[in-house]
Order: structure tokens, then sequence, then C-alpha cells
């Protein structure tokens, strides 16, 4: 075995990190070898210094600005749910979906009861209009046009109903007439 | 939160010197202890649960740390932020001294990633190779093999700048 073969195990060996067996065969290998011996003892050393180099305390201030940091933050984190930001936040925007949302009740009841005056005179075309737009949906849903129709059924003629009666007789037929004065036969 | 303020103070030395030596400086070691500590914070049950508190800290500090490492390359020397030197000490003394710390600091920096949080934890925090395999979450034998290379690497950077100096 070469020393660059020894070079990891006598590294593990400076810190102490070999089985007892592995590190009799190095220390058997060391006595022999002086390249290895060396790199042995310069491993001992520098480990030495590094330890040494890291052994000096840290100022107990820094440790209170960590703690001090943490705790705060920790207290920013349990404060109460009634006065976090957000739930202010969540609050106002309830608040503006149910006014957005609110249904607008005067003019379904414009569409659902039409004036009254209305049948009695065929409307202008004028205000046609304005009861179209007064009973115009918020959801642009297809509607019918009540006042119209209202207007239309009054407006027409009134026809007397007739009434046709068959006798035995084929050659006596008696006509009732309703809806006016007249009944005949 | 009074318990786990004690909590803290039993284990911010181990979490904020760990820190410094992987990171080189204090203001960040500072930053990674403070969310090292709110991350046990908010996995206190799982912790210990688990029951090895150290074993959990070690192994979020590392983590912490080379997440900071990856967003920052500068530093500022790790001899600025420790005790000064005793007083009454020679000047010249003091200077070669403060040379000396600077660079055996520095030879931390001559690590890789991995090879120095393996180091630190060894030789440093005095962590066995299984502990530090835990820590690091890797095997043992990869772990020694980091330890070895990274020893070697110190000692030679450290016999480069003392011969240069000599």
């Amino acid at each position: 075995m070469s020393c660059s073969e020894w070079e990891e195990r006598i590294a593990l060996h400076a810190g102490g990190d070999l089985s007892p067996v592995d590190a009799e065969a190095v220390e058997r290998h060391v006595a022999e070898c002086a390249t290895c011996q060396e790199l042995l003892s310069g491993l001992r050393q520098s480990e030495e210094l590094l330890r040494g180099a890291h052994a000096e305390p840290v100022d107990s201030a820094h440790y209170a600005a960590v703690r001090a940091r943490v705790m705060s933050e920790l207290a920013g984190e349990r404060r109460p749910w009634w006065r976090q930001a957000w739930v202010y936040g969540l609050v106002a925007a309830a608040v503006l979906l149910a006014v957005s949302l609110r249904p607008r009740q005067p003019q379904t009841v414009a569409v659902m009861k039409p004036a009254p005056v209305t049948p009695v005179l065929p409307a202008p075309p004028a205000a046609h209009e304005a009861v179209r737009q007064a009973a115009a949906p918020v959801h642009r849903r297809p509607r019918r046009k009540p006042a119209v129709k209202t207007v239309e059924t009054v407006t027409a003629p009134a026809e007397p109903l007739v009434v046709k009666l068959i006798t035995d007789d084929p050659d006596v037929v008696i006509y009732w007439i309703t809806g006016s004065e007249t009944k005949g036969e | 939160m009074a318990a786990f303020e004690s909590l803290m103070r039993q284990y911010e030395r181990m979490v904020l010197v760990t820190a410094l030596r992987l990171l080189g400086n204090m203001e960040d070691a500072k930053d990674a202890s403070q969310e090292v500590f709110l991350r046990l914070y908010r996995n206190l049950r799982k912790v210990e649960a688990s029951s090895n508190l150290s074993g959990w800290l070690y192994r979020v500090t590392v983590n912490v740390c080379h997440d900071m490492g990856r967003k920052k390359t500068a530093s500022v020397p790790m001899e600025e932020v420790l005790e000064p030197a005793t007083p009454g000490a020679d000047a010249q003394e003091s200077l070669a001294g403060a040379e000396r710390q600077r660079v055996l600091h520095m030879s931390l920096r001559m690590l890789s990633e991995k090879e120095r949080a393996a180091l630190v934890l060894r030789d440093l925090e005095g962590l066995s190779t299984l502990e530090v395999a835990q820590a690091l979450g890797s095997t043992e034998a990869t772990v020694r093999s980091q330890i070895s290379h990274a020893r070697v690497k110190v000692k030679d950077f450290m016999e480069r700048y003392f011969r240069r100096r000599v």
C-alpha cells in the first residue's frame, strides 16, 4: 500500500476515528514511514490550532439579541385573532360582497304588478319603453312584456257568447246569446 | 412561552456557534439561529416526540446555513465578532495572534459545504461520526470520507500559509 493510500486512514486516526485494529495498523505504518509520520504530525497540529481558534467564547449579547428577535416574532404570531390585520380585511370583503349581491326589490315589484291604469288606454310607445326599462332584470334574463300584453287583452272588442241548442226536431234550433242583453231563438 | 425561552437558553450556544462556524460571520449566524428557533417552535410537538432535540437542531442549523450560504457569498471575518484579546498583551503579539486566528477561520472557508459541515460537527462540536451522519442525512462512510479530506485540506492550507509567512 502506497503512502497516498494511507492518507485517509491517517487523517481519520488523527481525530481518533479508527477502530483499535485499524489504529494499530496505522501506527505500525507510521513508525516505519517518515512521510506518513510527518503527515500525522501535521494533521494533529492543525486540528489543535483549529480547535483553539474556535474555542473563544461568543459575546453573550449576541445570544440575547437572537432570543429577543425570536420572542418578538413569536409574540406577533400569537396575537389574538381579532387583532390580526387579515381579519379586518376579510370582514370588509364580506360586506362588499353582500352589498353587491343584494337583490333590487323595487324593480321586481314593477314587473309583477303592472299599474292598474294602463288597461284603460293604450300606453304611448315612450311609456312602454319606460315600463320595459323599469322592469328590466339585473341579470339579463329574457322576459315577457307584461304591460303591453295587458293592454291588448282589455282593449279587444267584447264578443257575445252564442250557445246553439239542437232539438229532436231537425227544423228547430235554439240560439242562446250571452254577453249582451239579447237572447233569441 | 416562558418554557420555550428556557429551551432556547439551553440550546442557543450550540445553534449560534455552529451557525457562526458554518457561515463565518455573526450577522448571518444570528439570522440563521433565529430561523432555527422559529422552526423549532413551529415543530415543537414533532421534535419532542422524536426525543432527539439536539440532533434535530444540528440538522436544521446545517440546512438553514446551507440555504443562506447559497444566497450570500460575501462574509465578514469571524474574529471581528469574537471577544477581544486579553488586555495587557503585547501589541505586536496581539496582531500576530489576530492574523493567525483569521487564517485558521479562513481555512474552513476553503472546504466544500459538506466537508465543512462534517468537520465542524465532528472536530469542533464533538459529535460522533454516526451523529454527524444523522445530522447531515448521510451515511457514516460518506461522512468519514468527508472528514478525512477536510482534515488534510485544512492542514495543507495552514502549512502553505505559515510556511510562506516564515
